[in-house]
């Protein structure tokens, strides 16, 4: 386990497990206040785990929690802080609203440490923060659609003036509407809240318009964390390209260094190589950090906005200029997802999303040329 | 009509009540949060007054709460008092014999609380005892109340197991149940009408009335 250095004296949340029993969870991150992560990963993948670890729900067999300067856990010294002493919000998936109290005495619930009228004063504050009527404040949860009941949650996870706000798939019941206006409460209160805001969600759309930093786990491993741009740019490994949804991803074998300077040569796979296959006979020059060592099986990727169309096929095809013929083209509202096929490379398609005049042109089936920024192309060591 | 019975039956009723509701309640949220090896056997044994025939949970009850049983022994030795024949021991055993109608039904109703309104519970601050209070008891309040009325009105009922342990003292054991056995084999049928008429229509009432509550709370939610 390696935590950062990093000095924790302000509001900041470090966390770091490691157990393999009941469930394998491995990883340490940190969040700044205001900043707000999202946990991304396929269901199963020990997002929601590592939020009941932060949140006291769960024990971890070695771990360490800090908010704010103040230890919730810490296994080392045999130190785990109930959830009841810990300042934490936690938003639950199906938001865990209490059926029989209305929505002003959900928030209550939270407030038991303010006496009399005072209490209920509170609650209904918080909930018209949160943008709920009077009259909807006056309800019970069974009379609230799905995303007033969210911002139920969030009004009683807020009342407790928590020093660390958790959101676990906040967003999966709530119909497209109620998100957009959620998404701007959220970002309001990030603003307001100046605390360390994790999210845990399986729509990676959701996550980067949402995070500052995301943190990509698999299998209860934390695989890589950071920027949403920097981990689309740059995934660390072949998973982590699935998970963060790279569609372009394409086979290939390290050649070596390039005569230019910081670039090496990538060979291009029609497949993953394995069956020695012939390759496709280009070779490709890109950015090269000189870690790969020589004939190492690789994975790269290169983003969509990486691709530029052309409108014919180049003369000569190579230095990142291909020819291709449309296979499918889908006009999604103001966008088309783009699918081309490689000439002269068997199996290999291309994807890109397209926007802009250019759009209504391409017809399944059109001839065009493609360019490959190859500064954009990632290459990361295909794991044996 | 013996009032007597009735108030007697009444008191016991309402005595075994204010006996086993707290630990019935103890007993069915610790069978419904927790689980162990050999829950069955308890939970099984929970169930045993229920399939019993009641001369046989009344003949091992009377065996051992009686003078020469070590329970009996030991009651009279160091309490100096009696559990058979006298309204202790049908206190004894009325608890004993309600144990499946107070603890299945609010078993049951603690089992169906979603386990996450708990964890909810305890980060926004609630201690155990709070939601209990606050979260869990009235969520389950609609089987804890079917449940206080069957365990009342099954008391008010009970025959064999009153009858082996308690006999058919006037105003010590004879509850209304004895009181019209009793009626009966005296051929006094109109009291025996009358009394178990009274006695069909408060369990039909006090039945009825608990099942329309519970509709309705269930209903609100």
């Amino acid at each position: 386990m390696t935590g950062e250095a990093a000095p924790d004296d302000d509001r900041a949340l470090v966390f770091e497990v490691e157990q393999t029993q009941p469930m394998p969870l491995a990883g340490s991150f940190r969040c700044e206040a205001g900043e707000l992560m999202a946990l991304v990963g396929p269901s199963g993948a020990g997002k929601t785990s590592m939020l009941r670890v932060l949140a006291g729900l769960m024990r971890p067999t070695r771990g360490r929690v800090r908010v704010g300067g103040e230890t919730w856990c810490d296994t080392a010294v045999g130190l785990f802080l109930p959830p009841q002493r810990r300042h934490v919000g936690l938003v639950f998936q199906n938001y865990a609203l209490m059926p029989h109290l209305d929505a002003v005495h959900n928030v209550a619930l939270a407030l038991l440490h303010v006496k009399g009228p005072e209490r209920l004063a509170r609650a209904r504050q918080w909930l018209d923060h949160v943008q709920l009527t009077p009259e909807q404040q006056a309800r019970r949860p069974a009379a609230l659609s799905g995303g007033q009941q969210q911002r139920v949650a969030v009004a009683r996870a807020l009342a407790r003036d928590p020093r660390l706000l958790l959101l676990d798939e906040p967003f999966s019941a709530v119909d497209q509407m109620s998100r957009r206006g959620l998404y701007r409460l959220l970002a309001d209160l990030r603003k307001d809240l100046g605390i360390p805001i994790v999210l845990v969600t399986h729509d990676l759309l959701e996550a980067r318009l949402l995070a500052d930093r995301l943190v990509v786990i698999d299998g209860g491993q934390v695989l890589q964390q950071g920027s949403p741009d920097a981990i689309h740019r740059a995934p660390r490994n072949a998973r982590v390209a699935d998970l963060v949804g790279i569609q372009n991803r394409m086979h290939g074998q390290w050649i070596g260094p390039a005569p230019e300077a910081r670039r090496g040569l990538l060979r291009w796979f029609a497949d993953n190589g394995a069956a020695g296959q012939p390759d496709t006979g280009m070779v490709l020059s890109v950015p090269d950090k000189g870690k790969l060592p020589a004939g190492q099986p690789v994975t790269w990727i290169i983003p969509g906005d990486g691709l530029t169309l052309l409108d014919a096929p180049p003369e000569a095809p190579g230095a990142g200029e291909l020819a291709v013929r449309v296979v499918d083209a889908r006009f999604l509202g103001e966008i088309t997802l783009a699918t081309l096929s490689v000439e002269g490379m068997h199996g290999i398609e291309l994807r890109l999303t397209l926007a802009g005049p250019k759009r209504p042109a391409l017809t399944v089936g059109l001839r065009l040329g493609v360019q490959l920024d190859l500064d954009r192309v990632h290459v990361m060591p295909l794991r044996s | 009509m013996d009032w007597q019975a009735l108030i007697l039956s009444l008191e016991l009723a309402a005595m075994t009540l204010a006996v086993l509701l707290p630990l019935g309640l103890l007993l069915a949220r610790w069978l419904a949060y927790t689980s162990f090896a050999g829950k069955a056997w308890i939970e099984a044994l929970v169930v045993l007054p229920l399939v019993l025939p009641p001369t046989v949970l009344g003949y091992y009850l009377l065996v051992s709460l009686g003078g020469a049983s070590p329970i009996g022994r030991w009651a009279a030795e160091h309490l100096n008092i009696r559990l058979t024949f006298n309204f202790l021991g049908l206190l004894v055993a009325s608890v004993i014999f309600n144990i499946p109608f107070l603890v299945l039904p609010v078993q049951r109703a603690f089992e169906a609380i979603p386990r996450q309104l708990g964890e909810a519970a305890a980060v926004i601050g609630l201690s155990a005892w709070q939601t209990f209070w606050r979260v869990e008891l009235p969520l389950a309040w609609p089987g804890v109340l079917s449940a206080i009325v069957l365990t009342f009105v099954h008391t008010l009922g009970e025959f064999g197991v009153v009858l082996m342990i308690g006999g058919s003292i006037p105003g010590e054991t004879r509850t209304i149940a004895i009181a019209i056995y009793d009626r009966l084999q005296a051929f006094d049928l109109a009291s025996a009408d009358r009394m178990a008429l009274l006695l069909l229509l408060l369990s039909m009432g006090a039945v009825g009335a608990s099942f329309f509550a519970s509709a309705r709370m269930t209903a609100r939610r």
